[in-house]
């Protein structure tokens, strides 16, 4: 789809959010307190003794966010079906070997993971929904991100060569 | 106005939780239309080969912004209804580059990882498995990140931040947007050696509405500046930001430091003092009757002083203060003030001797002083003055909110061994002796109540309950599992003990001890050793009770509950086993069995459908003030952990001196 029809449809989202909601989309959120399920499964003790996940309760899933994330799963399923661009796949350049791209997917995914929860929101919920309602922080975040990413992009460049 | 989930408190509830899967779906479908389920096109970004991501980022957000705006202009949503998130400088900048690596290393975010996922590609399964453990990650070191995450700045504006107007800053964000759209189109064709001729069409009409749509905000801001003169101007954040300039011009926003010592000494109970310093500064030395309240706490925890009384923010200086009083000042707060030069100013100004300042001093401003150096500084003197004062400003039990009423046998059973971990039970020796859950401690709840002020059973002081907690090891942060038979009000009234101790964590066992023993569940016949522990008395006055003085005064307020939980037949006054019988006036019963079923033998608690509807047939509000009082404090426990702990209502007092007291003191009313 054109790029920028596809960012009024998610705009449009965005502002269905805020005004039925009160509060933006967030992805981040449903990660975190799917960690924190996990850890309540294996040691509920230490769970809610912790600091962080404590805060959560015993059903850290009883959670709007983690509906979204559930949500926007299945919207990607259904779009990916209609528009045939479901492929079971590790995606990476040519020259790149399947092991290493998932080693750095691996290691991102924590630092995202990480970084998120230390900046109270993710791409969506602090680049995204914090921006459009012009919060300093959030602007912030998202200058951040690509200053983050442009100075990191030349290492990790491997992984997309042809 | 419109009403969100947000601005009602119903964002835990299935309603919310489908319009939420919902959203999340058209946000997923927008993403992969978008081409985000590819980390190759969202990586492309950064190699400048695939612009996608900021066409689509930039195009939603200035669509959304100006939507939002709007909407706010035209009076359909404000603070009130949308949830700002704080800015926190350093965690977000931290977080930010941080993240800018990770994504660039995974070529995937939160939310496009999912649709990835649901794209198939494995690559994004183990992003999202990393994103977890990251979670987990941060956990674990939260207690090391916690200070540069709590000391927050408020929710600041960007335009406020560059002090401009929100609609210059509006206009000036969509011609960036613009900017950068064609800036893409050129970077994009440099790549491929072509432009995407159809897309720049898009994009010219695209410009073409945006420019006029962020150029009418002008339009709408201006009449609402010069409406803002008249009395009768609607409310929009334009006012409410010309009305904080001028607060702050006229220094209407300070609150002197003199006329704060003095409405404290007289126990005024119309100001919540707010301390905004770190709880270990806060320990050290506030001001008397202060609650401490750290800045990205404010909104919620003072929401039910919202334009009541005045609030007083302080801390060290004046600047973090000031900064969070113009956000509250933002969201609504119109009695919101922060104290002029801080808390070293206070101490200068007031607590300073006589003797020891530079100026001479009246000798009635030197009376004052020695008035507030022995109400301010002497620990003794006052103290039921100021107890009083503070039980009056209520409650701020934020952190128990999320923490489980009570917990299952089975989770009892896996958890048995966990370091932490206490279990209290209540029976008699014999029988504890003859068979109790490994390592639970013995308790007999008598042993925390006895008669203070010549009321019978009441509930110890402070000082005697924290001494019982040492004698049976107990630390400030086990998670306490209390285990009773089927008087579920023995095990609440020990909750009670550890409510007095600020001692959150404490849950009942579901069932109680039948229950455990009818599963063959494991049971000990030795003794567990206790090292005996040093149990803090809590600094602060306790807020969660309320003396016959409180009720008397609640009886002529409306919209305040008396709930009397005592048998039917007591609150009639058929029966009685005081000097007077009946109730209080204007108290409402519910008999505290109503509370509980016997199910296969067992008495446990209504399941929280039933006692919800109950509740909220008596109860207008979860905020609604509620005192809950029975013959001894006893059985009112047990409505008080129903209301609070299990229903999360958020202003439920306990009189504990009950009926007892209230019967025989003729001076007070019974109906």
């Amino acid at each position: 789809m054109n790029p920028y029809l596809a960012g009024i449809l998610l705009g449009i989202a965005l502002l269905a959010s805020y005004l039925i909601l009160g509060a933006g989309l967030g992805a981040s959120a449903g990660i975190a307190r799917t960690g924190a399920y996990c850890e309540l499964v294996l040691n509920p003790t230490r769970t809610l003794a912790s600091k962080y996940f404590g805060n959560w309760g015993d059903q850290p899933l009883n959670y709007y966010l983690v509906f979204m994330l559930a949500g926007v799963f299945f919207g990607g399923l259904i779009s990916a079906l209609f528009s045939g661009r479901n492929k079971i796949t590790v995606e990476r350049g040519t020259k790149c070997k399947p092991q290493k791209r998932l080693l750095y997917a691996l290691i991102g995914g924590i630092i995202v993971g990480f970084a998120s929860r230390l900046a109270n929101g993710c791409t969506s919920g602090q680049a995204l929904s914090g921006s459009t309602l012009l919060l300093t922080g959030s602007l912030l975040f998202l200058i951040c991100v690509f200053v983050g990413g442009y100075a990191t992009a030349y290492f990790v460049r491997g992984q997309w060569h042809d | 106005m419109i009403s969100t989930f947000f601005q009602n408190g119903a964002l835990d509830t299935p309603a919310a939780f489908f319009a939420s899967l919902l959203i999340g779906i058209a946000f997923g479908v927008a993403l992969e239309q978008a081409g985000f389920g590819s980390s190759r096109r969202l990586s492309g970004i950064f190699y400048f080969q695939d612009m996608a991501v900021m066409k689509v980022m930039f195009t939603a957000v200035i669509v959304a912004m100006l939507g939002i705006t709007y909407a706010k202009a035209f009076g359909w949503v404000n603070a009130e209804n949308i949830y700002f998130l704080p800015t926190l400088y350093v965690a977000q900048i931290a977080g930010g580059l941080l993240f800018g690596i990770g994504f660039v290393m995974s070529g995937w975010c939160p939310g496009t990882g999912a649709v990835g996922l649901a794209s198939g590609k494995i690559d994004a399964l183990v992003f999202l498995v990393g994103a977890i453990g990251g979670s987990m990650l941060y956990n674990e070191f939260y207690p090391l990140l916690a200070p540069i995450t709590q000391h927050d700045s408020g929710v600041l504006f960007v335009y406020n931040s560059l002090n401009i107007s929100e609609a210059v800053f509006a206009f000036l964000f969509t011609l960036i947007a613009i900017g950068c759209f064609f800036g893409a189109e050129a970077i994009e064709k440099k790549r491929n050696g072509k432009s995407n001729r159809r897309e720049i069409s898009f994009l010219k009409i695209f410009s073409a509405f945006l420019l006029p749509a962020a150029f009418g905000l002008f339009a709408l801001a201006e009449p609402l500046k010069t409406a803002s003169q008249a009395p009768s101007a609607p409310s929009t954040e334009e006012q409410k930001e010309i009305k904080i300039l001028k607060g702050i011009q006229l220094g209407s926003d300070h609150f002197e430091p003199q006329e704060l010592a003095d409405r404290l000494l007289l126990g005024d109970p119309g100001i919540v003092l707010v301390d905004i310093r770190t709880p270990s500064e806060f320990a050290v030395f506030h001001i008397r009757s202060a609650i401490n309240v750290q800045v990205a706490d404010l909104p919620t925890a003072l929401n039910t002083y919202k334009n009541k009384g005045l609030v007083v923010l302080y801390s060290n200086g004046m600047t973090h203060p000031a900064q969070a009083r113009d956000s509250l000042a933002r969201l609504g707060f119109q009695n919101a003030y922060f104290l002029t030069d801080g808390l070293q100013g206070f101490l200068d100004t007031c607590l300073k001797p006589a003797s020891l300042r530079s100026e001479p001093v009246s000798s009635a401003f030197a009376a004052k002083i020695n008035a507030w150096r022995a109400f301010f500084l002497n620990s003794k003197s006052a103290v039921r003055k100021t107890e009083n004062f503070s039980k009056k400003t209520g409650a701020l039990n934020l952190s128990m909110l999320h923490l489980p009423g009570l917990v299952k046998t089975d989770w009892l059973n896996k958890n048995l061994r966990t370091t932490g971990l206490k279990i209290i039970d209540l029976r008699n020796q014999p029988e504890y002796s003859a068979g109790h859950i490994p390592g639970a401690l013995s308790l007999n709840k008598e042993s925390l109540r006895g008669v203070v002020q010549n009321v019978p059973s009441s509930l110890l002081p402070a000082t005697i309950l924290a001494e019982q907690f040492s004698l049976m090891g107990i630390h400030t942060d086990d998670f306490v599992v209390i285990v009773s038979t089927d008087t579920l009000q023995d095990a609440t009234l020990v909750g009670m003990a550890f409510e007095r101790l600020k001692h959150r964590r404490y849950a009942i066992l579901d069932g109680g001890f039948p229950k455990w023993q009818s599963e063959n569940r494991p049971l000990d016949t030795i003794l567990p050793t206790v090292k005996i522990t040093s149990y803090p008395v809590p600094k602060q006055p306790e807020s969660f009770t309320v003396t016959a003085k409180e009720v008397l005064a609640a009886m002529d307020k409306p919209g305040s509950i008396l709930l009397d939980v005592r048998p039917a037949d007591y609150f009639t006054g058929k029966k009685r086993d005081e000097a007077r019988g009946g109730h209080i006036p204007g108290a409402i019963n519910r008999p505290y069995p109503e509370d509980t079923l016997i199910q296969q033998d067992f008495r446990l608690f209504k399941p929280i459908s039933m006692l919800t509807a109950a509740y909220s047939e008596l109860i207008p509000t979860k905020e609604t003030p509620v005192i809950v009082h029975c013959r001894t404090g006893h059985q009112a426990s047990q409505t008080y952990f129903v209301l609070v702990r299990l229903l999360g209502y958020k202003n439920v007092k306990w009189y504990d001196a009950g009926w007892t007291e209230w019967a025989s003191r003729p001076e007070l009313p019974v109906e």
